[in-house]
């Protein structure tokens, strides 16, 4: 524990930064190998909005130029990561000529918003309950409630969000239908918006939270019992310890641990996992940019949102690595 | 005054296969101030009825009569008692000693969190300050220095964990230690030292200690009555003296002669006719230092193996003295830092395919644990069938089963009833006798055993040393044992190398290293070792701990005493 070796946080950003380098030269190889031309589909669009398009092979090659797609390879693969190094993905195909990272930028916040907060919750409310699934002075309600509400996590997200979304929105009216904020209001810092935000985005969380809490609580569950039949577990029961006290600091202080891991590495899958349930909700996040990117085959938006989940997942992972000695104190970072 | 009545306690384990009595109309009692052991072989409940006078059985056990009195709460019977007022009695009044070298301490508190957490959960809030004098005081008592209260766990040795759970069992003064095997898991010199301090504690506070352990030469050097049991019954019980001089009971007589001595009787016949292996060295060590960064494992060694008359050779020592090491360097899942190994004229580290898995069939190798080397997946004999085909020993299925089960028998194991199980439904000797079998079934030219049987349950410990020895007589393998065990060593080996941090202080015939050690660490590991022998001083923590500091310091630490040779192996050691 304490300072981190230099020579250790060197290693480590270097790798950080080749696995990003690693991970952006395939999301960049990946859609090229699709037969698809961007080029093309831009110029459909533009047909189908005008009904005829003279000049077509004109327009496509000036097309082509715009996109870049008309250099040879590793020019386009230079301009690529020299433009994502300061976080220029191009220009949208879909909504040509927006930049991707403008509607990237648009989108993030609300994602990381509902993200954070429902993964949050998730996963206190998840390893809390498995853990009362096995401490041995759990009420037995409780014992009896977790495994029946461990259904839930069966349910794929897409239903447990148009289900929430049937009872309280639809029939008991409780919460908004869709969006992220309310017509009404001022996107600012004002209360009335924070207020509509919070609440537009509370069905949505929920959504998210039924149908993956049980994945924590099943893997705290396998944890705890093998923290249960750890030795300091009955000596701390030995010295005459409070149930309670031994749950906290004896038996999940030791469970969470791998746990930790695991929060870092979902927090970039979490992008990909809120996908449709933002799609339902017709919130305006990650979720549901990527999805309409894929429908549109709009790439540079793909790569994009692709290029931030990796930074995401590398950089949680990254913080967790350094971290992890102040948690568990037998990790050393390497001298 | 009797502290702990223990009046004729039955415990049951119900399961799905019906009731199991592990204890049944056990009655005891536990005057203060009192030494009482409890000794019998795994399974034997001496465990079970000590932690039911904490109600700490482990679900879905559960005492199904009898009365166990505590007589500080005013003779109440602590089955009684409610679930608060139980724990209130724990570490208060009774206090528990876990075997604690490996496992005990919560491995992401620091040791003083774990003493003041025990001292507050009884007496409420207590001023830092007083906390902290508290637990400085504590681990002094049991030889620790106060700083060891900021460190974690992993910060620790063995010995040292063994020690913090002394502290934290005596830290509020109890009535009662339960100490259950608090030295298994300790080397003999550490376990003399830990034992000692234990007594130490337990005279100062005046408590009464329940001794659980399966040792009995500990025994006879650490208790004052003794409580044999076995199957969950009392079989015997009186002062350690009466029991150990006068014993009545079969078993009893059993786990006496089952305690390995130096001198005394051997517990293995000599074959008249010893099987001749091949002529020519089968290993030898060239000059071989093993180093992992500024740690010197071992230090610069020759020696070699004559494989024409078949020998066992020990290399004994403490945790750390590099006798492991040595081991998987002769396995090559090691290469020497410097120096060559060769077995039979070939560098192990440099061989071509096809002789390395000649290499892989002729060395094999026995280890501590018998339960990690079976995959828990398959039954047994899958362990045994697998090696044998793969190296193309199989000529048939038929074959396969035959050699199997002459391999069982050959270690005195009935092939009918082991072979088709699955490992957690074999017991520890049995396993280890399956490890030996299945080593047998190759033919090897050397056995390496790295602490063969320092798991198993002591009484079945000969009849494993005893297999393993038949190896050497009946079919012509060369073994290396690799032990802490003196005693063990003295009986089955032709020549013993003891090492100490990595050096080989003392070599030679067994009657002499070890029936009269002249190397002071070798006087001082023969010194630790307890025996059933009442009238033998067996020496404070205090001495055990200045034997060490004087080998550590002195000069006689780093030179070698040779005590006679043997024909068939030559040692050298390099400066």
């Amino acid at each position: 524990m304490g300072r981190i070796p230099s020579s250790y946080l060197g290693n480590r950003i270097v790798t950080l930064f080749l696995t990003i380098f690693i991970a952006a030269t395939l999301i960049w190889i990946i859609p090229r190998l699709s037969p698809v031309d961007p080029a093309e589909i831009a110029l459909g669009r533009m047909a189908a909005g005008a009904g005829t398009v003279g000049n077509s092979e004109d327009i496509l090659a000036q097309l082509r130029a715009q996109l870049g797609i008309d250099q040879p390879w590793f020019v386009q693969y230079a301009k690529y990561l020299w433009g994502i190094v300061q976080f220029d993905f191009g220009l949208s195909t879909a909504n040509f000529p927006t930049p991707v990272s403008a509607l990237i930028a648009n989108a993030l916040p609300w994602t990381l918003g509902l993200m954070l907060i429902s993964i949050t919750i998730t996963f206190f409310i998840g390893n809390l309950l498995g853990a009362l699934m096995v401490w041995d002075h759990s009420p037995k309600l409780v014992k009896v409630a977790i495994p029946a509400a461990m259904v839930l996590t069966s349910i794929p997200p897409i239903l447990s969000a148009l289900l929430l979304m049937w009872i309280f929105s639809a029939k008991l009216r409780l919460f908004p239908l869709t969006g992220a904020y309310g017509l009404t209001v001022e996107p600012g810092w004002t209360w009335d918006f924070v207020q509509s935000v919070l609440y537009h985005g509370f069905l949505p969380a929920l959504s998210i939270v039924v149908v993956t809490f049980g994945f924590w609580a099943l893997g705290m569950r396998g944890l705890m019992i093998g923290v249960q039949g750890e030795d300091y577990t009955t000596l701390a029961k030995a010295k005459g310890l409070r149930p309670r006290y031994i749950l906290y600091k004896y038996m999940i202080r030791n469970a969470i641990l791998p746990q930790i891991t695991a929060f870092a590495l979902k927090i970039g899958m979490l992008i990909a996992g809120q996908v449709l349930v933002e799609r339902i909700f017709a919130y305006n996040g990650m979720g549901k940019l990527l999805y309409d990117a894929i429908l549109d085959q709009d790439f540079p938006v793909i790569q994009g949102v692709s290029f931030v989940i990796i930074l995401m997942t590398a950089f949680s992972v990254f913080l967790v690595d350094l971290i992890y000695p102040l948690i568990d104190p037998r990790i050393r970072h390497g001298r | 005054m009797t502290i702990l009545d223990i009046k004729n306690i039955s415990i049951d384990f119900p399961t799905s296969k019906g009731v199991v009595h592990a204890v049944s109309n056990f009655s005891l009692s536990v005057p203060q101030g009192r030494r009482v052991g409890f000794i019998g072989e795994s399974g034997s409940g001496k465990t079970t009825t000590a932690l039911a006078a904490m109600r700490m059985l482990a679900a879905p056990g559960y005492v199904s009569e009898g009365e166990i009195h505590l007589h500080s709460l005013g003779d109440t019977n602590v089955l009684e008692l409610s679930d608060d007022e139980m724990r209130r009695v724990r570490l208060k009044k009774i206090a528990y000693i876990p075997q604690g070298a490996m496992n005990s301490l919560n491995p992401v508190m620091r040791i003083e969190n774990q003493i003041w957490d025990g001292i507050v959960a009884h007496e409420g809030h207590v001023e830092r300050a007083e906390l902290q004098r508290r637990s400085r005081t504590v681990l002094e008592s049991v030889g620790l220095p106060a700083s060891v209260g900021r460190l974690y766990p992993h910060e620790l040795s063995g010995g040292m964990k063994q020690r913090v759970c002394i502290a934290i069992g005596v830290c509020l003064k109890p009535d009662l230690l339960i100490a259950d095997e608090p030295t298994s898991a300790l080397d003999v010199i550490t376990q003399r030292q830990v034992m000692q301090t234990l007594r130490e504690v337990q005279e100062t506070i005046g408590a009464g200690l329940i001794l659980i352990g399966h040792d009995m030469g500990l025994m006879a050097q650490s208790v004052d009555d003794l409580a044999v049991m076995k199957l969950g019954k009392l079989v015997e019980y009186g002062t350690v003296r009466q029991i150990i001089e006068n014993p009545q009971h079969e078993y009893t007589k059993q786990l006496i002669s089952s305690v390995p001595l130096v001198g005394g009787e051997s517990f293995i016949e000599s074959t008249p006719e010893i099987l001749r292996g091949e002529a020519g060295p089968l290993l030898e060590f060239d000059k071989v230092t093993k180093r992992y960064g500024n740690v010197t494992a071992l230090h610069p060694l020759s020696f070699s193996l004559d494989g024409e008359v078949p020998k066992i050779i020990s290399v004994v020592g403490q945790s750390g003295s590099g006798k492991s090491t040595m081991g998987s360097l002769m396995l090559g899942f090691n290469a020497p830092t410097e120096g060559t190994v060769t077995f039979r004229g070939k560098d192990i580290n440099r061989l071509n395919k096809a002789d390395a898995l000649t290499f892989r069939k002729d060395v094999q190798a026995v280890f501590q644990d018998p339960y990690a080397c079976f995959n828990p997946f398959y039954r047994v004999d899958h362990a045994l069938k697998f090696p044998f085909k793969r190296f193309g020993l199989a000529k048939s299925e038929s074959h396969t089963r035959q050699a199997m089960e002459e391999a069982c028998v050959a270690v005195g194991l009935d092939p009918s009833l082991v072979l088709r199980r699955y490992p957690h439904q074999l017991s520890g000797g049995q396993r280890q006798r399956l490890i030996v079998a299945r080593a047998l079934m190759l033919s090897p030219k050397l056995l390496i055993a790295d602490e063969p049987v320092s798991m198993v349950d002591a009484s079945l410990r000969a009849a494993i040393l005893k297999n393993i020895h038949d190896l050497k007589d009946k079919h012509g393998i060369s073994i290396l044992y690799i032990t802490h065990d003196l005693a063990t060593a003295y009986h089955v080996s032709d020549y013993v190398m003891v090492l100490y941090h990595g050096r080989v202080v003392e070599a030679g015939p067994p009657k002499e290293v070890i029936g009269s050690p002249q190397h002071p660490y070798t006087r001082l590991l023969i010194d630790s070792i307890p025996w059933p022998d009442l009238d033998r001083d067996w020496g404070s923590a205090k001495d055990a701990a200045a034997g060490l500091d004087a080998l550590a310091t002195g000069e006689a630490a780093a030179q070698s005493v040779f005590r006679g040779d043997i024909t068939g192996f030559d040692l050298s050691v390099h400066a």
